[in-house]
């Protein structure tokens, strides 16, 4: 089976819902939160970028003088953007070794939280696999080893862009090695958020599954 | 110097840096990122690289000074620098680290201070070739290719 993109589409597509995709990085090092930021840009999301596991909990409300205040208030659903004016994160990036708080211990708190369902991707210069199996476990989505670089964040960010709640639409079209048939995949997202696949015949057969016939090798 | 001269300068300059080991792919990766809307991305990572390890070093330097060392305090500056170093793509120096890192763990303190000399020595050179680049990368203007020639 042949799968067929019109990539540009779709890569267009991916860009602009990207744009809603909000991203908080936290690294103690400065050009690391540069590069990262950069990275992030690049990858059309919308980042902000803190200093420490600190001011990463603070700025999602999670310091335990915050907590205080709102487990006093009625409660109300996590996710949204609504709970007291705090903006949505879509995605948290932080690194692994920080002074004070580190990414670890971010990552516990985030996870016993009511943000518990942010995806947190943990980032670090050591490649240590107890390290990496302890963060697996604590929920972190990913591990990445540093330097984090552009084709890590592009395959990191690809399956996010089903969940979001703009209407996703990729059309695949696929065609078997006889080039007669046709079938297009349809990917949506229906109301509850699941995403739902689809397939359905065309009714003529695309131009490109006729492959050229192979000439054979002139005999001379 | 006319202009076509000036880029293949410039060009050799930054083969040069690789084919000697200074610097390594992530400065690829730096130069990739530099673009219409990021012009001076990879001076600015590069310039920001050596006023914000220039206080670490310090540190280190001082920590050096004391009796006894702590190595765990040392090797704690060490894994920040060296961070810094491998995001640049400072390949020596980012080597200088990896083995005054070693010398942490095995608590050689003469091992520690020879290799921060020769760190600080790789470090300075680095410095002063980039500088030069940049410099003469800015006088020289655009070029007709575009501006990321490709490390083959």
């Amino acid at each position: 089976m042949e799968y067929l993109h019109s990539d540009v589409a779709v890569h267009t597509q991916q860009r602009e819902k990207l744009q809603h995709f909000h991203v908080l990085a936290v690294d103690d090092s400065l050009i690391e939160r540069k590069l990262l930021e950069r990275l992030l840009r690049e990858s059309s999301c919308k980042v902000t970028c803190v200093d420490s596991g600190d001011k990463a909990l603070e700025y999602l409300g999670l310091l335990d003088s915050q907590e205080i205040d709102r487990s006093t208030a009625s409660s109300s659903s996590p996710q949204s953007s609504t709970q007291e004016g705090l903006k949505a994160v879509n995605l948290i990036m932080t690194d692994y070794s920080m002074p004070g708080m580190s990414g670890y211990d971010l990552l516990k708190r985030v996870k016993g939280s009511l943000w518990k369902d942010i995806p947190v991707v943990v980032m670090s210069s050591e490649n240590v696999p107890s390290r990496i199996s302890m963060c697996m476990e604590e929920g972190a989505e990913e591990f990445l080893l540093k330097p984090v670089q552009l084709s890590d964040l592009k395959k990191q960010l690809q399956p996010h862009l089903l969940k979001l709640p703009v209407h996703p639409k990729i059309d695949i079209t696929t065609s078997n090695d006889n080039g007669n048939d046709s079938m297009i995949i349809d990917i949506t997202m229906n109301n509850n958020q699941n995403v739902v696949v689809s397939k359905r015949k065309t009714m003529t057969p695309e131009p490109l599954e006729r492959r050229p016939q192979m000439k054979g090798l002139a005999v001379i | 110097m006319e202009r076509n001269q000036m880029h293949k300068h410039i060009f050799l300059m930054r083969q040069s840096f690789f084919d000697q080991g200074l610097l390594d792919e992530q400065f690829i990766q730096l130069e990739e990122l530099q673009d219409d809307a990021n012009p001076n991305f990879v001076e600015e990572v590069v310039t920001l690289y050596y006023r914000d390890s220039s206080r670490t070093l310090l540190n280190i330097e001082q920590s050096l000074e004391k009796n006894p060392l702590d190595f765990n305090k040392l090797d704690n500056y060490m894994h920040q620098f060296k961070g810094s170093s491998t995001s640049i793509g400072a390949k020596k120096v980012k080597a200088e680290c990896t083995q005054f890192r070693e010398y942490c763990r095995a608590g050689n303190g003469e091992g520690c201070m020879r290799t921060f000399q020769q760190l600080k020595k790789e470090y300075a050179i680095l410095k002063k070739k980039l500088e030069t680049y940049f410099q003469q990368t800015r006088q020289a203007g655009p070029s007709e290719t575009a501006c990321r020639p490709r490390m083959n």
